[in-house]
């Protein structure tokens, strides 16, 4: 008796659950985002961000972990292809490999669309970055500040903190980076990588070299993360908030909470939320396959410029640094407020 | 036999049995001598500091492998130990800041936890890999896999940090310019080395490795004891762990990813036989200084690290060809 009430329950909930739910009802079908890992804050955060704002333009969601393996991530795509969604969101474990995989689903008429990790190899539908050549833009103007303030001019010794170095997202920020430091021969920069991004390597790094050249002025982690660990290991050998400049990118959580402690002068942060919400922005028009204009678009109040490349549109949106005078700006994903109003798809 | 070749032999096995060591002092000597900014006290101190937490970990490998089996896990339990150590006591992130009065308490609380938790995870081998004879390798293999899935899980991908400075002074305060932790990785090799060579645990340990089947049969109750191995294995990658989370103030989703191969590498190059039943852990300590000392030289010399894991390979093979050398110039003095 008890185990056919139990059976009524269920299915009266799941015809309640089936009524009750216009949104799915309502769907305009499956948008597949393929995030390359979950192992750091900032993929972690882009999925709530991309599912959120895509089931404001009224898609289902679906997002599928990589694990940082570019063969598991040709399989997902492959394995998706089959699944006809509406479309893929991309943010590729490996730029390069993935290349056929955006070939073939673009041959089976399913438009792919790259979020965060640009690859400009291939043909795309849509592409929504920061730039990571520009973060190390970004970090290298600062830099440049940083040392004028303290040294009297852009001179000194600085720490970078790669990731892991199989990883193109960081190779890009380094290449970034070095090209704007290249004018100041002052400057003596010693670049190592973290293995794995594994933040341990990155506290082992930054011990053996603050021993090896006290006269280290400026730390730059490829992530926040990292950050962490050079903070503990500074802190082993004796150091103080701000008596070794630091400075890292990605804009995570606890890069903003080391800026609030004084142990970090500067985050570069990736706009994360503007660049998923772009992603449902123009989700329409990929998937409709209709044409997307050229020019200036405000996202989340950002003003970013969309330019129709020789890999598709794309669409840059300004990284910014923060620094302990805004860092509770709730723009910044790192202090985790989504925006909490809908995003509209653009006309 | 003659006095010469007597003392030839037993200066011939003398070098054999701690061939590592010399290695150790060679290389150091070497990177001294070459590498500039090397010949230092706090790069001395890094090195010792750097072995803490694979050390840590090589030891319960080492005791699993000595006694037979493998434990693939040690890795995984490691970061979900620091994990529990992070979310418990670090105060921003994910981190729930919990604390105690008084507050020294933190410290054999979370260690305690830490142990558990790996204690807990190394029964679960044990249970599948000894009650219902599954292969070890396989077992740990998937406690490797969702032990780290796990982690990620519980931390929703998010980090811990700032961990309470009631643990943190572990980490910063040192003796002799080591740190505490440091200085607890030396206690656990001096520990086990003792547990391993001096108690009949640690020789039933060894003789099982070598010879269950005789070892059963002369009345030693061998699956018990293949448990206790587990489960200390599990409690010392938990140790590690706690480590771990101490050294890096807090913890992140992939904490001590690529440590199972550095543990195993000096387990290997510190003369312990994959085979079971061959192995002291004194050459394992060593295995690590050496890891760590080739680690600080390449971070010196400002090499891309992918030669580290070129030289950490040859190195590998490097050692299993001693090994299987050692045992024809042994040949050659008896």
């Amino acid at each position: 008796m008890k185990r056919r009430q139990f059976m009524g329950a269920s299915v009266a909930a799941l015809a309640a659950a089936a009524v009750g739910t216009p949104a799915l009802a309502e769907s305009k079908g499956k948008i597949y985002y393929m995030v390359p890992t979950l192992l750091d804050e900032f993929q972690t955060e882009s999925v709530s961000a991309i599912e959120k704002f895509l089931k404001d333009v009224g898609y289902e969601p679906v997002t599928l972990n990589a694990d940082n393996k570019t063969d598991l991530q040709q399989s997902q795509m492959n394995d998706t292809i089959l699944l006809q969604p509406k479309a893929i969101v991309l943010a590729a474990v490996d730029f390069n490999a993935i290349q056929p995989s955006i070939e073939k689903a673009r041959a089976a008429g399913i438009p792919v669309m790259i979020f965060d990790r640009q690859i400009t190899s291939t043909m795309c539908d849509f592409t929504s970055v920061a730039g990571t050549v520009e973060i190390g833009y970004v970090a290298a103007g600062e830099a440049q500040r940083l040392l004028t303030e303290r040294k009297g001019g852009v001179k000194g010794k600085i720490l970078q903190v790669l990731g892991d170095p199989a990883d193109p997202y960081t190779l890009d920020i380094q290449k970034g980076f070095e090209e704007k430091m290249k004018p100041f021969p002052d400057v003596q920069i010693i670049s190592l990588p973290a293995m794995q991004w594994e933040a341990s390597n990155a506290g082992t790094i930054v011990a053996d070299q603050i021993v090896a050249n006290p006269d280290i002025d400026l730390i730059f982690n490829h992530a926040a993360h990292l950050s962490v660990a050079a903070v503990a290991a500074l802190e082993a050998k004796g150091k103080k908030p701000g008596e070794v400049m630091m400075m890292s990118s990605n804009g995570a959580p606890v890069g903003l909470d080391l800026i609030r402690k004084g142990w970090l002068n500067v985050e570069v942060e990736q706009p994360l939320y503007a660049q998923a919400a772009a992603i449902a922005m123009f989700a329409d028009k990929v998937v409709n396959k209709q044409e997307i204009k050229p020019g200036t678009y405000n996202v989340l109040g950002l003003e970013s410029n969309l330019a129709i490349e020789a890999w598709g549109p794309n669409l840059k949106i300004p990284g910014a640094a923060i620094t302990k005078d805004n860092v509770d700006e709730p723009r910044f994903w790192g202090n985790l407020k989504a925006p909490a109003d809908p995003v509209k798809s653009v006309e | 036999m003659t006095m010469t070749s007597l003392s030839q032999r037993s200066i011939a096995n003398f070098v054999l049995d701690h061939l590592v060591w010399f290695m150790l002092v060679a290389v150091l000597i070497a990177f001294s001598i070459f590498i500039p900014k090397f010949a230092q006290i706090g790069i001395y101190a890094n090195i010792i500091e750097q072995s803490t937490f694979v050390g840590v970990m090589a030891v319960g490998l080492a005791i699993i492998i000595i006694s037979g089996h493998m434990d693939l896990s040690v890795e995984s339990v490691a970061a979900l130990s620091a994990m529990v150590t992070g979310i418990l006591f670090c105060s921003h992130g994910i981190g729930l800041g919990f604390s105690t009065k008084p507050e020294w308490l933190v410290v054999p609380i979370s260690l305690l936890l830490s142990l558990l938790v790996g204690g807990a995870l190394g029964l679960l081998n044990g249970f599948f890999t000894v009650r219902l004879k599954m292969n070890a390798f396989i077992v740990t293999l998937a406690s490797y896999i969702w032990v780290r899935g796990l982690v990620v899980a519980l931390s929703g991908g998010r980090s811990a940090q700032d961990l309470s400075p009631s643990l943190r002074w572990l980490g910063i305060e040192t003796i002799l310019h080591v740190p505490l932790i440091a200085w607890i990785a030396i206690l656990v090799f001096a520990l086990f080395t003792f547990i391993l060579v001096m108690t009949p645990f640690g020789r039933h340990i060894t003789m099982i490795g070598g010879n269950p089947i005789a070892t059963f049969r002369a009345g030693i109750k061998v699956d018990r004891l293949l448990i206790w191995a587990f489960v200390i294995a599990g409690a010392i990658a938990g140790l590690a762990g706690w480590l771990l989370a101490i050294r890096t103030s807090g913890a992140t989703a992939n904490l001590g990813t690529g440590m199972l191969f550095n543990a195993f590498a000096a387990v290997v190059i510190g003369g312990v036989s994959l085979k079971g039943g061959v192995g002291k852990l004194p050459g394992v300590y060593a295995g690590v200084l050496l890891l760590s000392s080739i680690h600080t030289a390449i971070n010196l010399m400002g090499l891309p690290a992918h030669y580290t894991q070129v030289i950490l390979g040859l190195l590998v093979l490097a050692a299993v060809l001693l090994d299987t050398v050692k045992h024809s110039i042994r040949q050659r003095f008896t």
